[in-house]
């Protein structure tokens, strides 16, 4: 039911390509979730979020120290690699200083025609952060004017935003099933159905969507659920980690992550000036930790996920040496535990050693389990 | 080989002592009645100023340097940061800080005295968080105002104001959280000052041009440490125009930091601060390093000049400006900080490479060392982009790893090794 | 003239002796808990294979790690120096030299006489150095000398990641019991630790031509990876554990002259 999802994620360059070849238009690489796609749709492009591929790597040593995560080092190798040679522009939505190091040193050594850096605030609390936003975007549509040669009107962007905010409801239909006592989909098939909206256009992820829905309504799961668990923490499409957990009597039933559930979860309320509404969608969203400052808004919001999906246990997952999460992992296991859900930590990296990993998974579930009994 | 003659600095007690007094007047601050507020050293300290004359603050990062220099302390508090969870490789200033804040110790004596409020500014992913916990440790009131507004080069009214109207909405908050009336006065002599020490100790860098160099990096670092504790204050900055009068006169008699002169070089972020003797190491090559962009531009601010030179940024007051009322200090209080030398690299790796290499021009270096510091993510932001920026040039640059807070990063033999190598490449061996 | 280097390095102690364009003896003991005992040991073997007595050398000179408590010599040069400058002597055109040994890894890029222009050397969690491959090597129970040669049979890649020694051994053992063919495990292992090397050799850049220097030189497996990593040929020296010995050997020529 899941194969185009699959198909568009596993082969999301052969898609681009094939866009292209469809399109007068340029794939756009957006780095971070908080890029304002809308612009770059409605400026005729495709925007595709740069993520890596899982594999072991020796090309990013010349660019960034160590100590840097290693997605955003994973990222960077796929542009040194060529596997984006066909990929003219790019972007950033600032947020972490991992990342940005990924753009910067791609535009230093892999030949694109266009870059932006747009400066999105960190401070998302501020109500100033609003029109400073707004301005900043401004700059973003002048630009991708430029570079396309064609005008970004307020109507296309209206209809792109509600183009988006339809991909966002059906994904939202489909995580709502997840609430079922035994989910028709599982933790893997979600993963890989929001990682796939990051690289297709949304026309045809919306048909997708509307294809499976009904189907998955009425589908009957061919696997027990098992304990419930939510997955919480940084950027996160290890498919193979999700498959392991779901193997060994757990399924995965809601997200905090950038390449899940915070991706969408919030839509665009329009109110008259659309810059501004597309801003503001951006600045209301979910928070990036490190972007949830100085109030912690982040964790009621995991918190009201955990209690509607009904989850018997968390596993939190941080990239090796994220600091945003780093900063963020010990007040959130214990605004969590003090909640009475149980978590489990684990550190990732490039590739995850399945091995170790189901130990722990395991042993967590154990612990899982007994809390029902008692 | 010339010999020059070297003699300690006649200021050094005296910063010595500033240094001290500031933390102890932090310490005692409620005694008198005073505020006491912690938070970066890239907080705009003029703003809480405005509070009053009795307003005291210590500021993480040095604090952290200084948990550090005490390598036993470090250690106690890095282990009960771990203790609580909190990962290993997060900035070793931080987890010094809240170590000592677990442990209830102040790093010169006594409890950690518990701040008033917490006060901050956010640019790379750790300042936000680190005073967040600490509010919430402490249960005190926490602001922090958003300073990613983009590099100075590119900024406009609008990035100029998202920072200048946090500032006021601080002021309010300032004034609702301490219950004291603010005071314009305060903060726009207090912005004057600021200037004026800053760009002072730009000054005192340039002063270091001269050949052989009348400082050392490891003698700045006892020195340019008073404009991260209180860069607006009265004292500090006229503490730097005493400093910059006497490195002149040891520019004038010939008084210079290394005897046998025969390399210059610069370093890169902070160093680990447990074992500067990699400086001393340097010097037994007759190898000085005259600083660095983070010695010469995490504090001091400075500016392209028209001859295409880098120098200290030009005052308002030097340029004839005086500054009379909240709004306009706010805005030159932005704007000033907003090209400090140590935030480009936030945006661009390619900005602080420029940079850097107007450093090797201008001071006639002979080739880099980069302290690939484990211990800041935020100073060493694009610093493999450095290095290659650098090296295209043809200057050579060698890279070392270790932790500015952190000893247990640091393999000090292994260090020492690969300056034998750098200096072997170099041409320099240690003179008989 | 006749000089002689000795290379106090972490896990042997090597001695060369070189008359003109001739090298007279080679001679290596383990250096154990007591390098400099090791270091006699050597020098003494040396000089009873070629029939000479210390008043024979015109000069010594030491490198490696222990160079600075080399008993019989003051003057030294750094490893770096020595790699490159060994190499340039047996391979005048290599202009990137990869020096791999039991403790650490290297990478120098070098000019046409053997001068140094830049070099890496592995940070700290890197576990792409000799002593990674012995230990996994006696993991699987396999003699070190077999465990290289085995990764020539396999053909198959499995991905593992090296960032931290420790989580790649979890790795293996989580191989084993998935019970992966040791010769696949063997590729993995030789894959991952070059893919270290060659992360820190591109900081320098690849510059043609390549070799390899260093005892671990001698395991075909690693050769094998670090070429299909680099896709580039690797020069090996004969004695590539001998490179900095030789290079030692040299600089002591230069500098009595």
């Amino acid at each position: 039911m899941f194969s185009k999802f699959y198909e568009w994620y596993e082969k999301r360059h052969d898609y681009a390509r094939d866009w292209l070849s469809k399109n007068d238009g340029e794939v756009v690489g957006c780095f971070c979730s908080y890029a304002p796609e809308e612009l770059i749709y409605a400026a005729g492009c495709l925007p595709m979020r740069v993520l890596g591929s899982h594999e072991p790597q020796d090309v990013t040593e010349p660019h960034i120290f160590g100590m840097f995560c290693p997605f955003c080092r994973d990222v960077l190798a796929q542009g040194l690699k060529g596997r984006y040679d066909y990929m003219k522009g790019i972007m950033i939505a600032q947020s972490c200083i991992h990342l940005r190091q990924s753009f910067t040193s791609w535009r230093n050594h892999v030949p694109v025609d266009y870059s932006f850096y747009l400066y999105m605030p960190n401070k998302v609390q501020t109500e100033h952060a609003r029109s400073y936003y707004a301005g900043e975007l401004v700059k973003f549509r002048d630009s991708l004017q430029k570079w396309r040669g064609r005008e970004i009107t307020d109507d296309a962007l209206r209809e792109t935003a509600e183009l988006y905010n339809e991909n966002r409801r059906l994904m939202h239909e489909v995580y709502d099933l997840r609430k079922q006592p035994n989910p028709p989909i599982s933790g893997r098939e979600a993963m890989v159905m929001v990682a796939s909206s990051f690289f297709v256009d949304k026309k045809d992820h919306n048909a997708e969507l509307k294809r499976i829905l009904p189907e998955l309504k009425s589908r009957t799961p061919d696997r027990e659920c098992g304990a419930r668990l939510m997955i919480v923490g940084s950027e996160n499409d290890d498919t193979e980690f999700i498959k392991m957990v779901e193997s060994v009597g757990a399924t995965v039933v809601v997200d905090d992550h950038c390449t899940g559930s915070r991706y969408f979860w919030n839509s665009t309320q329009f109110n008259g000036d659309i810059m501004q509404d597309i801003a503001n969608r951006y600045i209301d969203r979910p928070p990036c930790p490190t972007k949830d400052w100085e109030r912690r808004d982040r964790f009621p919001h995991v918190l009201k996920l955990a209690q509607e999906f009904n989850v018997d246990g968390v596993i939190t997952i941080q990239q090796k040496f994220c600091d945003p999460h780093e900063g963020d992992m010990v007040p959130l296991k214990e605004y969590l535990n003090s909640n009475d859900f149980p978590t489990l930590f684990l550190e990732f990296d490039v590739t995850v050693p399945l091995g170790p990993m189901r130990i722990r998974v395991e042993a967590f579930l154990e612990i899982v389990g007994e809390e029902e009994l008692f | 080989m010339a010999e020059y003659r070297t003699e300690p600095l006649k200021c050094w007690n005296k910063a010595k002592e500033l240094r001290l007094k500031y933390y102890k007047d932090y310490q005692d601050a409620h005694k008198k009645g005073g505020i006491r507020w912690t938070g970066g050293a890239w907080a705009f300290d003029a703003i809480p100023a405005g509070l009053g004359r009795d307003v005291y603050n210590i500021t993480g990062e040095p604090y952290g340097a200084s948990i550090a220099f005490d390598r036993k302390l470090s250690l106690e508090c890095m282990e009960a940061a771990e203790a609580k969870g909190w990962a290993r490789d997060l900035c070793s200033y931080m987890r010094n800080y809240w170590g000592s804040m677990y442990l209830n110790k102040y790093a010169f004596g006594g409890d950690y005295p518990k701040p008033d409020f917490c006060y901050q500014d956010h640019i790379c992913c750790s300042h936000g968080k680190w005073y967040q916990h600490v509010a919430e440790y402490k249960k005190i009131p926490y602001f922090c105002i958003d300073v990613s507004v983009g590099p100075y080069k590119d900024l406009d009214e609008n990035r100029l104001m998202f920072v200048v109207n946090q500032m006021h909405e601080c002021i309010e908050w300032l004034e609702k959280t301490t219950g004291r009336k603010y005071n314009d006065e305060l903060l726009c002599e207090a912005v004057e000052t600021e200037c004026r020490s800053t760009s002072t100790w730009a000054e005192i860098c340039t002063l270091n041009m001269s050949k052989p160099a009348p400082l050392d990096e490891k003698t700045m670092y006892s020195l340019y440490v008073h404009g991260t504790l209180a860069k607006h204050s009265k004292e500090m900055a006229d503490f730097y125009e005493e400093l910059r009068d006497e490195v002149k006169d040891r520019v004038d008699n010939n008084i210079v930091a290394v005897p046998h002169e025969q390399c210059r070089l610069m370093s890169d972020t902070q160093p680990p601060w447990g074992f500067l003797k990699v400086f001393r190491y340097l010097e037994k090559f007759g190898a000085v390093s005259i600083g660095s962009l983070y010695t010469f531009g995490l504090i001091g601010i400075w500016e392209w000049k028209e001859d295409g030179t880098w120098g200290p940024r030009t005052t308002p007051m030097q340029k004839g400006e005086r500054i009379t009322s909240r709004d306009q200090a706010l805005r030159i209080l932005a704007d000033w900080n907003l090209s400090k030398p140590e935030w480009q690299h936030f945006y661009d790796p390619n900005l602080k490479t420029e940079m850097m290499l107007q450093i090797v021009k201008q001071w006639q270096l002979d080739g880099v060392i980069l302290h690939l510091n484990r211990g800041c993510e935020g100073l060493s932001c694009g610093i493999m982009e450095n290095r290659l920026g650098i090296a295209k040039t043809g200057v050579p640059v060698m890279t070392f790893e270790g932790n500015m807070g952190d000893e247990r990063e640091f393999d000090e033999k292994r260090t020492m090794a690969r300056i034998d190598s750098f200096m072997e490449t170099l041409g320099i061996t240690i003179p008989a | 003239m006749t000089t002689a280097g000795i290379d106090l390095g972490a896990k042997f102690v090597k001695v060369l002796f070189l008359k003109d364009d001739e090298v007279l003896a080679r001679t290596q003991e383990r250096a154990g808990f007591e390098p400099i005992e090791a270091a006699r040991r050597a020098f003494a073997a040396a000089l009873s294979e070629c029939g000479l007595t210390e008043n024979d050398l015109d000069a010594i000179c030491a490198t490696g790690a222990g160079r600075q408590v080399s008993p019989f010599t003051k003057d030294s040069v750094t490893e770096v120096g020595a790699a490159a400058k060994g190499t340039i002597y047996l391979h005048p055109s290599v202009r990137t030299v990869i020096d791999v040994g039991g403790e650490e890894g290297r990478a120098v890029k070098c000019g046409e006489t053997g001068k140094v222009e830049d070099f890496a050397i592995n940070e700290q969690c890197a576990a792409g150095a000799g002593s990674f491959t012995e230990s996994i090597a006696r993991a699987l129970e396999v003699p070190l000398e077999e465990f290289g040669k085995l990764s020539l049979k396999s053909e198959k890649s499995i991905p593992m990641n090296a960032q931290c020694a420790v989580f790649a051994e979890s790795e293996v053992v989580s191989l084993v019991h998935a019970k992966t063919p040791k010769e696949d495990i063997s590729r993995a292992v030789h894959d991952a630790i070059a893919s270290r090397i060659i992360s820190m050799v591109r900081r320098v850049g690849i510059n043609n031509e390549v070799a390899l220097v260093g005892g671990v030189a001698h395991n075909p497996g690693f050769v094998d990876a670090l070429e299909r990593g680099m896709e580039t040929k690797v020069i090996v020296p004969e004695h590539p554990e001998y490179v900095g010995a030789l290079g030692a050997a040299l600089t002591a020529r230069e500098r009595s002259r």
